[in-house]
C-alpha cells in the first residue's frame, strides 16, 4: 500500500518535469557499473574457459646474478605456463663444476597461479658467473 | 506540496551524489575486515576461475533483493533497483581496487587476470557493504511501515540468507574453517550446531520477524518451524557454497566437511538471526 502511495506521490511530483527519473550522474553510476560487472566475468569466464585443467608447467629463468658484498645474489623468475596452481613450489640452483655440484640454494614460493609469474634470489657463496648455474623446480602442493 | 516537492527531488544529482558517497563508505566499512585478510588476496588470484565467476554473477542477484528491501537510496520501481544493485557493484569494485592498491597488494607489474581476480573477489562483500550502507549510515527513512509492507515470508527468507552470506563470508576464506573442524569431536560438532540453532532461535524470536502476530506457546513452535529451522538450514546451505567456493571442501571426509559446514554454519547462522537488524 505504502509503495503505491509513494509511486503515486512521485508521479504528481513530477507532473510538470517531464520523463526523465533517474538523473545522469546515477545512469553514469550504473553503467560503470555495469561495465566493471561484464568485464569482470568476462576475463574470469575467459581464464575459465582458456586456462584451466591440467598441470602447472613451471619454467624457470635467471634474471640478474650480481655481488651483494657478502655474497653472490642470482635473482630468479618463475613463470607457470600451465592450467593449474602450484602451491608451495620449491626450486633450487646448483652450481656446477663439469659434473659436481659444489654448492646447492633453495627458494620457496607460495603461490605459482596459472599464467603467472613470480620473482625470488638464491645466495651462493661461490662465484654464480664463474659457474654453470643449473635452476631446478623441486615440487609443488595443491593449494 | 512540500512533500511532494521533497519526493521529486530524490533523483537529482545532489541526492545521488550523497547516496554514492555513502555506499563508498559502506564498501570501506563493510569490507575492510576482508581487504585486510591475506587468504582473500591469495584466493583472488588463484581460486578456480569459473568458481570465481559464479560467485560474481549471484552477487548481482543478491544486491538487487538488498535494494530492494533496504538499498542506499529509496528506491520505486526494479528498474531503480537494477540502477542501485550496478552501482553498488561498480563502488564495490572501485574501493576495492583503491584499498588492494594502497595496501601494495595490486602492483603495475602483475597480469591483468591476478588483478581482476583479486579485486572481484573482494567486490563482493565491499559491493554488498556498499548496498547496506544506507541502513547503517543513513538517516532512519523509510519508515518500518514500509519495510514491513514489502516483506513476505519468501523476502524474509532471502534477508536471512543475506545475512548469513555476508556474516558468514567474514571468516569464510580463513583457513581456521577448516581447522577448527579437524580439532572438533563429533560431540563438539553437536554442541555447536545446538549452540547455533538456538542463538537463531532467541535472536528470531527477539527481533520479530513480520507476519508473527501470535504470541504464546503457539508463536514460539510457529518462529521455530517457520524461521529457526529454515534459517539454520539456509545458514548451512550458504556456508556449504561458500567452502566450496573457497576450495575449502576437497579431498574432506564427508564427517569433516559436516564439522566445517557446522563451524562456519555459526557465523552464518548468527548473520541470518540478524539479518532484520543488519540488512
Amino acid at each position: 500500500m505504502t509503495q503505491v502511495e509513494r509511486r503515486d506521490r512521485r508521479h504528481d511530483g513530477q507532473a510538470g518535469a517531464g520523463p526523465t527519473q533517474v538523473s545522469w550522474l546515477a545512469w553514469i553510476a550504473s553503467g560503470f557499473g555495469l561495465l566493471l560487472f561484464v568485464g569482470t566475468v568476462g576475463v574470469l569466464g575467459y581464464e575459465g574457459l582458456f586456462r584451466n585443467g591440467g598441470n602447472p608447467v613451471i619454467e624457470l629463468s635467471v634474471e640478474d646474478v650480481a655481488h651483494d658484498g657478502r655474497r653472490w645474489h642470482v635473482r630468479i623468475r618463475a613463470e607457470n605456463t600451465g592450467g593449474t596452481t602450484g602451491a608451495r613450489v620449491r626450486v633450487a640452483g646448483q652450481l656446477l663444476s663439469g659434473a659436481t655440484v659444489l654448492e646447492t640454494a633453495e627458494a620457496e614460493f607460495d603461490f605459482l597461479p596459472a599464467g603467472s609469474t613470480q620473482r625470488g634470489g638464491l645466495f651462493f657463496e661461490r662465484d654464480a658467473r664463474a659457474h654453470e648455474l643449473r635452476l631446478r623446480v623441486l615440487g609443488y602442493a595443491e593449494p | 506540496m512540500t512533500i511532494t516537492h521533497q519526493r521529486s527531488i530524490l533523483h537529482d544529482e545532489g541526492h545521488v551524489a550523497r547516496a554514492l558517497a555513502r555506499a563508498a563508505a559502506g564498501a570501506v566499512i563493510f569490507g575492510f575486515p576482508l581487504l585486510m585478510t591475506m587468504e582473500m588476496w591469495e584466493l583472488g588470484f588463484y581460486m578456480d576461475r569459473f568458481r570465481l565467476a559464479l560467485f560474481l554473477l549471484l552477487t548481482l542477484p543478491v544486491l538487487f533483493g538488498l535494494s530492494y528491501y533496504s538499498g542506499f537510496e529509496e528506491t520505486f520501481c526494479w528498474q531503480d533497483d537494477l540502477i542501485d544493485a550496478l552501482t553498488a557493484f561498480g563502488v564495490g569494485f572501485l574501493v576495492s581496487a583503491l584499498m588492494l592498491s594502497v595496501f601494495g597488494i595490486l602492483t603495475p607489474d602483475q597480469p591483468m587476470p591476478e588483478l581482476v581476480g583479486k579485486i572481484a573477489l573482494q567486490t563482493v562483500p565491499a559491493s554488498i557493504g556498499a548496498m547496506l550502507a544506507r541502513k547503517q549510515l543513513g538517516q532512519k527513512d523509510p519508515p518500518e511501515e514500509e519495510r514491513r509492507q514489502r516483506s513476505s515470508y519468501a523476502g524474509e527468507l532471502f534477508l536471512m540468507m543475506a545475512g548469513a552470506l555476508f556474516v558468514g563470508f567474514n571468516v569464510a576464506p580463513t583457513e581456521e574453517m577448516v581447522l577448527i573442524a579437524f580439532k572438533m569431536s563429533p560431540w563438539h560438532t553437536m554442541g555447536l550446531v545446538l549452540l547455533s540453532v538456538g542463538l537463531l532461535h532467541v535472536f528470531v524470536y527477539t527481533v520479530g520477524f513480520a507476519g508473527q502476530e501470535s504470541r504464546g506457546d503457539d508463536a514460539v513452535r510457529d518462529v521455530l518451524l517457520r524461521y529457526t529451522v529454515a534459517g539454520y538450514g539456509i545458514a548451512l546451505l550458504v556456508s556449504l557454497y561458500l567452502l566450496w567456493t573457497f576450495e575449502r571442501t576437497g579431498g574432506l571426509a564427508p564427517m569433516q566437511l559436516v564439522s566445517a559446514m557446522a563451524v562456519l554454519g555459526f557465523p552464518a547462522s548468527l548473520g541470518a538471526a540478524t539479518a532484520r537488524l543488519i540488512v
